[in-house]
């Protein structure tokens, strides 16, 4: 059963193969028997998760309409609310803390019938791109366990490879899903900013976050990103017109311009570049028109989007002060130190940084070189993204420069954010972008390449990845070593 | 104070009155048992999002329209950085680049003279909770926390204490006829922080300023206006060629004095920047009209209408016009009351003064306007006189539910002695007791008649009809 799809495992519990409960416990066992080496959950939710499945056995057998999800597991990062579940963030400071509220996204999955069977690892407060920054424990790739799986959302993305559900939540501000995603073989989306409520989602750039959807297919992720995808009244940055159907029967690309850039390719290595280039003849071969096209300002999308997220991360995180939740430093004695020690004591390295960063940039005498400077550039970027739109329909780019990285291989934080050089530009953007299963390098590890299309054209986007996954064979490879039950 | 002229601008804190706070659903409403008006937003749980509450945004535009200021169809809402425990986010929402409004005005009366006093923004926020001290910690109630408030900034227009109660007091009356704050100053419905500096007369820049925070009384704000100014003038005195520093200060009631709290060089970096989970606030024109139609009659209109249509003098007319339900309560007297000068006065006066010994407002008496304004019919019908009229108002202070009218059939000595009879009599024992009033008046004395009304008056007890005594009384001296 594990290498079902979401939807195949949906048509066995509605055609009564196989109870929820049957399912719920054959996952958990999977994950309890296959997590180890992995690393990538961080609480197993099987109270919960029975629960939710003996539920939805109750309600199918009285014969009540079920979701379009009704049965299917789901793993969610672990910065993502579940009523009376631990979210932690991977972070010391919230070890102990127990979500008061359902997210908006969890309650649509409710809604769907999804059953959420863990939590999964990220990098502390989804700020890195291994997953190394979790304070509890390190994720590696199932496709190479000396590898990491990328971050933030890694546990999400490794948890779906070794396929422990068929689908998981992550959060994307930098590269969160789509870095992971296309580590790990799978389809992550990010959406258009605004589709998917932020509500329950805990934040850390506010402008740049977006949760999205991880699965090994692309039909699976379309069917739940249209669960994800509504209007919130409780996220005021939530668009009115978020839902939308994605799934279209229509595959043909004929005619659709795809927009190129040959000169990113410099900035990859030899099998990127490779299934770059292979991914083009597809795309030509499906009938796209190539159009070459500079992206010259990817150059200035790292510097922009650390300026920024840092900036509204550090004030998104004030709140975490030790007065009304989580950590607060048993050795504390008046105010000052409640803030002092439970914010050093709870806070990682990585953390730590981020919050001097935007500090910094925000304040007085530096605030008009870095942070108004980077807002800035955020809208030249933004001007110059739309005007690739009247020459193309859609763009292709690397989702990073090299397939996953030993774990602890890069120590030097600017190399490491090296790796969001073609993902933060999106979310600067605001754009919709996908990474997707494109190939192979030539020791087997897995390689993404991202489709970007315009904003709120997320459905387009889905159709360009659907055309792909029917004439390519790389969606359905899964890793070895976990191409087998567990016993 | 020779030579010297204070210059002084006000931020006045004013909380809306509205159902639910700033961004989140819960109750803005005080005085409740700690901590059960607050939400996920207001304890700043992560993963909760501001939502922002159009009531409130629609009551800060009726204060631009009632204020003349220019209402920005679109503003934006920024973060203020700062760590304390009343402040649970960390940052404060509010508006620092691109307020709701801009602009604005504010006329009123300062001893007489009428001036305008101008308003340089006005931008909404949200509230703090509040500490609570205990013997040995701490605890924070957060019901007001993610209050409503919008924050009014002046200009530095203002030279004197008398100045900025007068405008203060002019803000809370225009917020209390749009019925947008609850007003009440004791429990920090308006709080004001007041910007001072001194300067030679003459000067036309500004000198370092102090900023005296968290004033919450206008009689307190006063004095600590009158108490920064004598400092500042003090020190230019002692030292002509110095300089003050920059300070923020609080004002000790007790020792009347400003005491530091902290110098603008190690001032707080608020760090702001535009608020990344609230989108721009858009307001339509359309908006705009609807709100401006429901804008009641405010002060400034009032006072107008006072003093050109009812004739009140420009003070009466100017304690009314303050005090909106003392206001309310004139004006329901009014419906059936033509003589509007005498019900200000029995209004303010005479129950004003009543009401005052027992440290009360008229309006809490309990009296009915309606009992009052029957009373002042009744003297201008000449039913009964001043002097009884004020007698009835010291038995109606006693049983507030009587009614005047009622008070007057039951007791005999209220009603006026019109029989001129009974009246011929005493009135001739009066002029035979005062031969040299009468031939005062005969000398053209006016006052020897008024005094020879008032023997008349004293003899009856005040129960003689002034307008009749008078009538007899000129007859009689005429045959004499």
């Amino acid at each position: 059963m594990f290498r079902e799809t979401a939807r195949g495992i949906n048509f066995r519990f509605m055609s009564g193969e196989i109870s929820a409960e049957e399912i719920t416990r054959y996952f958990l066992k999977r994950i309890r028997l296959g997590d180890g080496a992995v690393g990538s959950i961080l609480a197993l939710l099987e109270e919960g998760a029975l629960a939710q499945a003996r539920e939805l056995d109750h309600r199918k057998s009285r014969g009540d309409k079920l979701g379009p999800l009704a049965g299917t597991p789901i793993l969610i990062k672990d910065n993502i609310h579940i009523c009376g579940e631990k979210t932690t963030c991977a972070s010391r400071f919230l070890e102990h803390f127990v979500a008061p509220f359902d997210a908006f996204v969890v309650t649509k999955l409710r809604e769907a019938g999804a059953i959420f069977i863990a939590k999964a690892n990220l990098d502390e407060f989804a700020m890195g791109s291994s997953t190394e920054n979790s304070a509890f424990q390190k994720s590696y790739n199932p496709w190479d366990l000396e590898r990491i799986p990328g971050g933030s959302s890694g546990g999400s993305a490794a948890g779906v490879s070794a396929m422990f559900a068929p689908l998981s939540l992550g959060s994307d501000t930098g590269g969160s899903i789509r870095q992971p995603a296309g580590l790990t073989n799978l389809y992550g989306f990010r959406p258009t900013y605004g589709r998917v409520s932020r509500y329950g989602l805990v934040s850390f750039g506010s402008s740049l976050d977006q949760i999205g959807p991880f699965a090994r297919d692309i039909d699976d992720l379309i069917l739940l990103q249209e669960v994800l995808a509504h209007h919130c009244p409780l996220d005021s940055t939530s668009l009115a017109n978020a839902h939308e159907p994605l799934l279209t029967k229509d595959t043909s690309l004929q005619g659709k311009r795809l927009g190129v850039a040959f000169e990113l390719l410099d900035r990859v290595d030899s099998d990127v570049s490779e299934v770059y280039h292979n991914a083009v003849e597809t795309f030509q071969e499906l009938g796209c028109e190539i159009v070459p096209v500079s992206m010259a300002f990817l150059e200035y999308a790292i510097p922009t989007y650390y300026v920024l997220s840092s900036a509204e991360a550090s004030t998104n995180l004030a709140r975490f002060d030790g007065v009304r939740y989580g950590r607060r430093s048993p050795d504390a004695r008046e105010l000052e130190e409640v803030y002092r020690l439970s914010r050093m004591e709870g806070f990682g390295p990585e953390v730590k940084q981020r919050i001097f960063l935007g500090t910094f940039v925000l304040s007085s005498g530096f605030k008009e070189a870095y942070f108004q400077k980077a807002q800035k550039v955020r809208r030249l970027i933004s001007e110059e993204h739309k005007a690739l739109f009247e020459r193309c329909d859609m763009l292709l780019l690397p989702t990073t420069p090299t397939p996953a990285f030993k774990a602890g291989e890069i120590t030097d934080p600017v190399h490491m954010y090296l790796q969001d050089l073609f993902t933060s530009s999106g979310p600067l953007v605001g754009c919709p972008s996908l990474s997707f299963p494109a190939g192979f390098s030539k020791t087997g590890l897995p390689i993404g390449l991202q489709l970007e299309g315009p904003l709120m054209g997320d459905r387009e986007t889905l159709r360009f990845a659907r055309a792909f996954q029917e004439v390519t064979p790389f969606a359905s490879k899964s890793p070895p070593a976990f191409d087998k039950e567990f016993a | 104070m020779k030579g010297f002229e204070p210059v002084i601008g006000l931020e006045i804190h004013m909380q809306l009155n509205t159902k639910s706070k700033m961004f989140s659903p819960e109750a803005n409403r005080f005085g409740d048992e700690p901590n059960t008006n607050v939400g996920f937003v207001d304890l700043a749980i992560p993963g909760a999002l501001p939502v922002i509450n159009r009531e409130a945004v629609n009551k800060a535009i009726l204060f631009g329209l009632a204020t003349r200021a220019t209402i920005e169809t679109t503003s934006y809402f920024d973060r203020k950085s700062y760590f304390y425990p009343d402040n649970p986010a960390g940052y404060q929402i509010t508006q620092f680049y691109k307020p709701l409004l801009v602009g604005g005005q504010v006329e009123t009366l300062v001893d007489g003279e009428k001036k305008t006093f101008a308003i340089e923004h006005t931008h909404l926020e949200n509230d703090a909770g509040k500490l609570i001290h205990f013997p040995n910690f701490a605890g924070v109630d957060f019901n007001r926390a993610g209050a409503p408030l919008i924050e009014i900034v002046s200009h530095p227009c203002m030279h004197s204490a008398k100045d900025a109660t007068a405008y203060a007091t002019a803000i809370l009356a225009i917020a209390e006829y749009l019925d947008i704050t609850e007003g009440n100053l004791q429990e920090g419905c308006m709080r004001m922080d007041v910007n001072i500096s001194v300067r030679k007369i003459g000067e036309h820049l500004l000198r370092k300023k102090a900023e005296i925070k968290n004033l919450n009384s206008f009689h307190n704000m006063e004095l600590a206006i009158e108490a920064e100014v004598a400092r500042q003038i003090a020190f230019y005195e002692d030292h002509p060629d110095g300089s003050l520093e920059s300070g923020t200060y609080r004002f000790d009631l007790e020792r009347r004095q400003t005491v530091l709290m902290r110098r603008k060089e190690t001032a707080d970096d608020y760090r702001y920047f535009p608020e990344p989970d609230l989108p721009p606030l858009v307001i339509t024109r359309e908006e705009i009209d609807r709100l401006a139609q429901r804008l009641p009659e405010l002060p400034q209109e009032r006072y107008r209408r006072y003093v050109e249509t009812l004739g009140l003098s420009p003070y009466n007319a100017n304690v009314l016009i303050h005090n909106r339900r003392l206001c309310l309560f004139f004006e329901e007297g009014l419906r059936i009351c033509k003589n509007a000068v005498s019900l200000c006065n029995w209004v303010t006066v005479e129950f004003g003064g009543r009401a005052n010994e027992r440290s009360l407002a008229v309006d809490a008496l309990g009296i009915p306007a309606r009992h009052i304004a029957e009373l002042v019919n009744a003297v201008d019908d000449g039913r009964i006189t001043g002097k009884m009229a004020k007698e009835i108002a010291d038995m109606m202070m006693t049983s507030p539910n009587a009614s005047p009218l009622d008070i007057i059939v039951e007791n005999p000595r209220f009603r006026p002695i019109s029989d001129t009879n009974e009246l011929d009599a005493v009135i001739a024992t009066v002029l035979e007791k005062h031969p040299q009033s009468v031939l005062d008046y005969k000398n053209g004395k006016d006052r020897a008649f008024q005094f020879l009304i008032g023997m008349v008056m004293r003899e009856t007890k005040g129960q003689a009809n002034p307008e009749i005594v008078r009538d007899l009384l000129l007859k009689k001296i005429e045959m004499m």
